[in-house]
């Protein structure tokens, strides 16, 4: 059927929208894939097919969302009809078969058809295909951003690998070797695989077991290894043609090796070994020093982390108990376990709560324990001693600090040990007594801890109205109480009431800062007490009671300056009898020492860098620097046996300036540097300066210069 | 008679003669004009046989020239006018100039000329005393970019630090790197702002025993710009005898005796157990009678550490020997606890005392070197005051001065308030006490006088260019035999030093060359042509700018005289003017009378 011309309008209207549509999602859907990609491919080394993959399952998705090429000419002459008033909703009369048409609506679509050529395109799609491609263009810089990510890393990797990387040794292999297979066999504990390499440079775990398997492409009569310079190994050929050689060794030490074929002897090649070091333990909870207090929980929360680079394999706490005093102090170990399974990870985080009553403490006693871990290889380590120690409230309550020795306070002492016992005692009568009672006792002894607090602030230097906290009102209402009645005509009394008088300068400084901290820490826990007894808690107020007493009696001790008495009585001196005595029988000591020549190793080292500085400036090696140089391989070789990674590639080079006549600067610096190297640690020593010839005429001159000053 | 005078006469009667003939002459037209004509025409002949000198200020350009040294920039020689000469040294390849092989020849070959221009670095030593007398003019090349001043210690002794100091003057427009490498070892750099003078001070403890030749390093990005030699000796030398007394031993004593024994200096220890009753330690030396101390064993002894009380105890015959050794060279440390002091040679120094500082602990520093010591936990309260003579070495960080070293005759004196520094050797600071102690006996001990100096000048001695030695004796009266490889130099008596000679030489070979003075061998170092070339450039605008300075100044007194200077006025004009006259009188004669 031939088209209409309003048909033909609708259909290519729908076509070019389904066209720009697809063109936009193909953009924004190339961006999406192109951006994701490169951040699969780039970040995480995926494969650059994986593009294509990405690229289909977004566009599909895309189209599933909104599959465009499901509308049909109908649906969008609904669209048109809604789009554009001129139609006059009769766009769908387009798409009817004309025959089908009754007379006005042929009419209408007479008449529409006349307009159509007049309606302009829609712009929507055109406008839409143009944030799509601003989105692919979006997407194209971001993956391109994305591809230099993995560059800056390297060259900041790379930067910070030149500084740490040691010089490592360009291998020359000997012609004669045509395959090298190395195999290392890390031990079992450290469950690394066993791997492979062609080089001849060795890195290995400690106690590893490394295979050589060296291929000669000729037949070659003897191979020998030989190990630091020291140890040489012939090997044994493995077949008849002389061309495949094995040898095998267990690693525990670094150091060089080098291969001789049939007398060729090959470069220094270096074995490095990866110590295993044992766990670390770090114990982030608690604290070293502990104290529980009263009131407290006797109980501690214990939290370690373990480490090691290969397994930890087993922990334990062990617990040393002290309890007792003075001479009748006992201990008790004890071995506490985790109760966990270690499984050999590299590291784990362990928490224990440590019940210090069923371990059996009182109070008093002190708790000192350390964590001991051990590693898969056997190792062990151990963390440093930590203290938990609870406070014995008995020997606070007692006298014996007081009895003897000067006492600094102790009327307001006396007190706080009062209140705590007034506290228990109201505690334990709680029971028999009505609230109302209880209440006024408990206000009362609150009170009695204000007073003292007031008093131990004038220490501090405050004023009667207390900073800390205190109500200034309630406690003139309560000193009015007790006050004696006033005696008429007393003109200091009367003074003091409406002079407003300070303490005397002298009390401000009586104590040194240290203790006026203390101080404050007292009076911070007094007033915690009284805030408690005031709200009828006596019970809570009790540990605060109690660390404020102990704080006091650590304060006591502190402040006291204790002389023993002494028993012993000396005859006095006679001053005309000292140093009188006979002393010819008296020898002389004489001490003559010479300190024997110590190893050449310093001094030789020492030529030697002044020889190799002259053979710089094309001096050629005489007879006796030939010695020179050897002792200072020598000492290089012992060097390189405990460092390869520092000394081979110095030996290496030593070893070619003593073969060959050619000298190349580079060389010679690397033996400098490693010399330098081995000498460090070098001291000042006194030195004598020198002074020019000494000359009779300037002795003369200076002889006269001294009579001219006499 | 004079010529001068018969031509006055004759010239007279000539004019005589014309006069005559004019006034006797039929017409009297014009006789006035013809009168003076003749006057005129006459008085010219006169003068032009009579030559007519006249005193002038005037500058002649005539007896110039202009001569390019080395270090003119190509570009600018089309600049300069007139006739250009140059030295050999120069190197001007295409320009065109007239080439002096040698200056004082030139010079002495052509006595015309006064005045030279002188572009470029100017005169080496040599050329400048053959231009003495002449008047130069110096227009100075551009500055030289590169470092312009060095000095470091040729010689030093092992475990001393080497000290390397310069200027660099950058004058491109970008930074330049310098960077100090030895060894093998890049020791230290420093960076230098574009179009600017910056001084650089480097400090290493050289490694070697024996010779070494540093490098100084300018870079400017990836470019070398120079690569400076820097030679130096370290050698080894005899180890300090060192006497100690001590009141009693102490565990500072102690560890000194230690640590000194166990680098092998020779020592004396001496401490009283009871009265006239002695221990004493002889360590890595023979022993002597160390009972009663007398001249002639604190001759064996390059310093002695003495403490206060042991000084006082001493009789006053031994204190008069400990004078007389100090006075003569040996070095005496005294250590004191007191505030007051007990003898009169410690007495020279005022102490006081001063409350324990909070953090309870001592920062030292060293006074020179600026050497920041690691703290020691003592409560220190002595201190000591410095006076206008003294030598303070060792301050706390406050400036409180705890070791002070004053001169007596040859001698010196150091005495030290600080009780005990091994704290620093029990908390593994090795490296500082060895410094404290090695600074401390350094600058007491005596003077190790050498048997012979050399000198070397000038600075840097360049291949092929002459080098002087000053060599200074011990003794007077003997000539030295100098000796390099096998050419024997001939030396030249100091007139007013018997005992310093002088020898010249033409160094062929660079880098290290002995010098075999007596027995004994000097090393010194002849550079290359290249090297220090900034240097060396700069050194020589200097001098000859110096040198002009120096000229003008004498100078000024000739240019007053100059000023007198006669002229002869050129006869020509003489001649014009007879000429003149001569035709106003012919052509009256012939033409305007008819």
């Amino acid at each position: 059927m031939l088209k209409t011309e309003g048909q033909n309008w609708i259909h290519n209207l729908r076509k070019r929208w389904t066209m720009l549509y697809v063109l936009r999602i193909l953009a924004i859907g190339l961006a999406i894939a192109m951006v994701s990609s490169a951040l699969l491919i780039y970040l995480m080394h995926l494969p650059v097919w994986l593009f294509a993959i990405v690229l289909l399952l977004v566009l599909a998705v895309a189209f599933f969302i909104k599959p465009i090429w499901k509308t049909t000419d109908k649906d969008f002459s609904r669209f048109v009809n809604n789009r554009y008033p001129e139609l006059e909703e009769s766009a769908d009369l387009l798409l009817r078969n004309p025959t089908e048409l009754s007379m006005l609506q042929q009419l209408q679509r007479n008449k529409i058809e006349k307009i159509i050529p007049l309606i302009p395109k829609p712009k929507e799609p055109v406008k839409k295909l143009y944030t799509g491609l601003a989105i692919l263009l979006a997407g194209i810089l971001m993956s391109f951003g994305i591809t230099k990510i993995p560059q800056i890393q390297k060259a900041y990797h790379s930067e910070q690998e030149n500084q740490i990387s040691v010089p490592s040794i360009k291998e020359n292999v000997l012609p004669e070797i045509s395959s090298l297979n190395a195999t290392i066999i890390p031990p079992a504990y450290t469950r690394k695989p066993e791997r492979k390499q062609k080089e001849f440079t060795i890195k290995a775990e400690t106690g590893s077991k490394v295979n050589w398997k060296i291929e000669t492409n000729i037949s070659i009569k003897n191979v020998k290894i030989i190990f630091n310079d020291k140890e040489t190994i012939s090997l044994n050929a493995q077949n008849t043609d002389k061309t495949l050689w094995f040898y095998s060794k267990t690693v525990s030490k670094s150091g060089f090796y080098q291969l001789v074929l049939d007398g060729k002897k090959s470069d220094l090649y270096q074995i490095e070994v990866i110590p295993d070091l044992p766990a670390t333990i770090k114990i982030t909870q608690p604290k070293q020093h502990t104290t529980i207090d009263v009131g407290q929980p006797q109980k501690i929360n214990l939290k370690v982390n373990l480490s090691d680079d290969y397994g930890v394999n087993d922990a334990f706490i062990s617990a040393t108990m002290a309890s007792g005093k003075g001479e009748g102090v006992s201990f008790t170990e004890k071995k506490l376990s985790f109760n966990t399974k270690f499984n050999n990870e590299k590291s784990i985080v362990l928490s224990k709560q440590i019940d210090l009553k069923s371990l059996g403490m009182k109070p008093g006693d002190e708790l000192y324990f350390f964590i001991k871990a051990m590693d898969n290889h056997g190792q062990s380590s151990r963390s440093d001693v930590y203290f938990v120690s609870i406070v014995d409230t008995t020997e606070l309550m007692s006298m014996a600090g007081m009895t003897n020795g000067v006492n600094l306070v102790p009327e307001y002492f006396r007190s706080q040990r009062q209140i705590i016992i007034d506290t228990e005692k109201l505690l334990k009568e709680q029971s028999s007594l009505s609230i109302e009672a209880f209440k006024t006792r408990s206000n009362e002894l609150g009170i009695d801890q204000k007073l003292l607090r007031l008093r131990y602030g004038q220490f501090l230097g405050e004023e009667s109205e207390t900073e800390i906290g205190g109500d200034h009102e309630e406690h003139n209402e309560h000193a009015g109480h007790k006050e004696e009645e006033e005696k008429f005509g007393d003109v200091t009394a009367i003074m003091d009431k409406y002079a407003h008088k300070h303490d005397i300068a002298e009390d401000a400084t009586f104590f040194e800062p240290e203790m006026k901290a203390q101080l404050k820490a007292v009076l911070t826990e007094m007033w915690n007490s009284e805030l408690r007894l005031r709200t009828y808690k006596p019970q809570e107020a009790l540990p605060f009671e109690y660390k404020a007493l102990r704080l006091l009696k650590d304060l006591q001790q502190k402040s006291r300056a204790y002389v023993a008495k002494t028993t012993v009585k000396t005859a006095s001196l006679k001053p005309e009898k000292r140093l009188s005595g006979e002393l010819d029988k008296i020898t002389q000591p004489v001490q003559k020492m010479s300190s024997e020549q110590k190893d050449q190793r310093l001094i030789h080292l020492k030529t030697s860098l002044a020889l190799l500085e002259s053979r710089k400036s094309g001096k050629k090696f005489m007879e006796g620097d030939r010695f020179l140089l050897s002792e200072t391989e020598k000492y290089m070789i012992g060097a390189a046996a405990d460092n390869p990674a520092t000394y081979l590639n110095a030996l290496t080079s030593l070893r070619r300036l003593a073969a060959e006549n050619k000298v190349q600067s580079r060389d010679i610096d690397v033996v400098q540097q490693a010399i330098q190297k081995m000498i460090k640690g070098e001291s000042a020593k006194p030195q004598m300066q020198s002074a020019q010839p000494a000359s009779a005429l300037y002795q003369n001159y200076f002889n006269n210069l001294n009579k001219a000053g006499r | 008679m004079d010529f001068k005078y018969i031509v006055l006469i004759l010239c007279l009667l000539l004019l005589a003669f014309l006069l005559y003939k004019e006034i006797s002459r039929a017409n009297k037209g014009r006789l006035v004009w013809r009168v003076l004509a003749s006057l005129i025409a006459v008085i010219c002949f006169a003068l032009l046989i009579i030559p007519v000198k006249y005193e002038t200020s005037l500058r002649r350009n005539a007896n110039e020239i202009t001569l390019l040294t080395a270090g003119i920039n190509p570009d600018s020689i089309a600049k300069l006018k007139g006739q250009k000469y140059s030295l050999a040294s120069a190197d001007l390849v295409n320009a065109k100039t007239i080439l002096i092989p040698d200056l004082s020849y030139f010079l002495a070959t052509h006595k015309d000329i006064k005045k030279l221009n002188i572009y470029g670095n100017g005169l080496s030593d040599e050329e400048l005393k053959s231009v003495n007398g002449y008047e130069i003019n110096f227009h100075p090349a551009a500055k030289p970019n590169g470092v312009i001043s060095a000095n470091w210690q040729h010689k030093i002794k092992t475990t001393e630090q080497l000290n390397v100091q310069g200027i660099y003057q950058n004058t491109s427009n970008e930074k330049v790197k310098i960077l100090l490498k030895g060894l093998g070892n890049s020791i230290d750099s420093l960076s230098i702002e574009p179009k600017s003078d910056k001084s650089f001070s480097f400090n290493t403890q050289p490694k070697q025993t024996g010779k070494a030749i540093y490098q100084l390093i300018a870079l400017q990005g990836r470019d070398t710009l120079s690569k400076e030699p820097i030679p130096f000796l370290a050698g080894e030398q005899s180890p300090m005898k060192v006497l100690i007394l001590a009141s009693f031993p102490d565990f500072e004593y102690k560890f000194l005796k230690k640590w000194l024994f166990e680098n092998k200096y020779p020592l004396a220890f001496r401490s009283q157990i009871s009265k006239n009753k002695y221990s004493t330690d002889f360590l890595n030396m023979d022993s002597l009678s160390l009972n009663r101390i007398n001249a002639s064993s604190l001759k064996k002894f390059d310093v002695l550490i003495i403490d206060e009380e042991e000084l006082a105890a001493l009789g006053g015959s031994e204190r008069a020997a400990i004078d007389n050794a100090v006075n003569s060279g040996m070095g005496i440390v005294i250590r004191i606890l007191n505030a007051k002091s007990i003898t009169p040679i410690s007495g020279r120094f005022g102490r006081f005392e001063s409350p324990v500082p909070k953090d309870k602990q001592l920062g030292l520093l060293l006074k020179d070197e600026n050497y920041k010591f690691s703290k020691l936990p003592l409560e220190q309260t002595l201190f000591l005051k410095a006076s206008q003579n003294d030598q303070p070495l060792v301050a706390d960080g406050s400036g409180k001065i705890l070791v002070n070293s004053t001169i007596k005759g040859s001698g010196k004196i150091l005495i030290s308030s600080l009780v005990s520094t091994f704290n620093w050797l029990l908390s593994g600071k090795t490296s500082d006490y060895t410094t404290y102690w090695s600074e401390i006996l350094s600058k007491a001990a005596r003077k190790k006088p050498e048997i012979q100096s050399v000198k070397t000048t000038p600075q840097f001695p360049v291949i092929n260019e002459k080098i002087r030695f000053v060599v200074d004796l011990g003794e007077s009266g003997k000539i030295p035999k100098l000796k390099i490889d096998s050419l024997k130099l001939a030396p030249r008596q100091n007139i007013e030093l018997p005992f310093q000679w002088d020898t010249t030489f033409w160094p062929t070979r660079d880098g290290w060359n002995n010098l075999s003075v007596n027995q004994s061998t000097q090393s010194f170092f002849i550079y290359k042509n290249t090297d220090w070339q900034a240097l060396r450039n700069q050194q020589k605008i200097n001098f000859t700018q110096l040198f002009i300075d120096k000229l003008k100044n004498q100078q000024r007194k000739t240019t007053i005289t100059d000023i007198s200077f006669q002229e002869d006025v050129s006869p020509w004009w003489f001649f014009a003017g007879f000429l003149l006259a001569s035709a106003f009188l012919w052509y009256e004669s012939r033409i305007l009378t008819i």
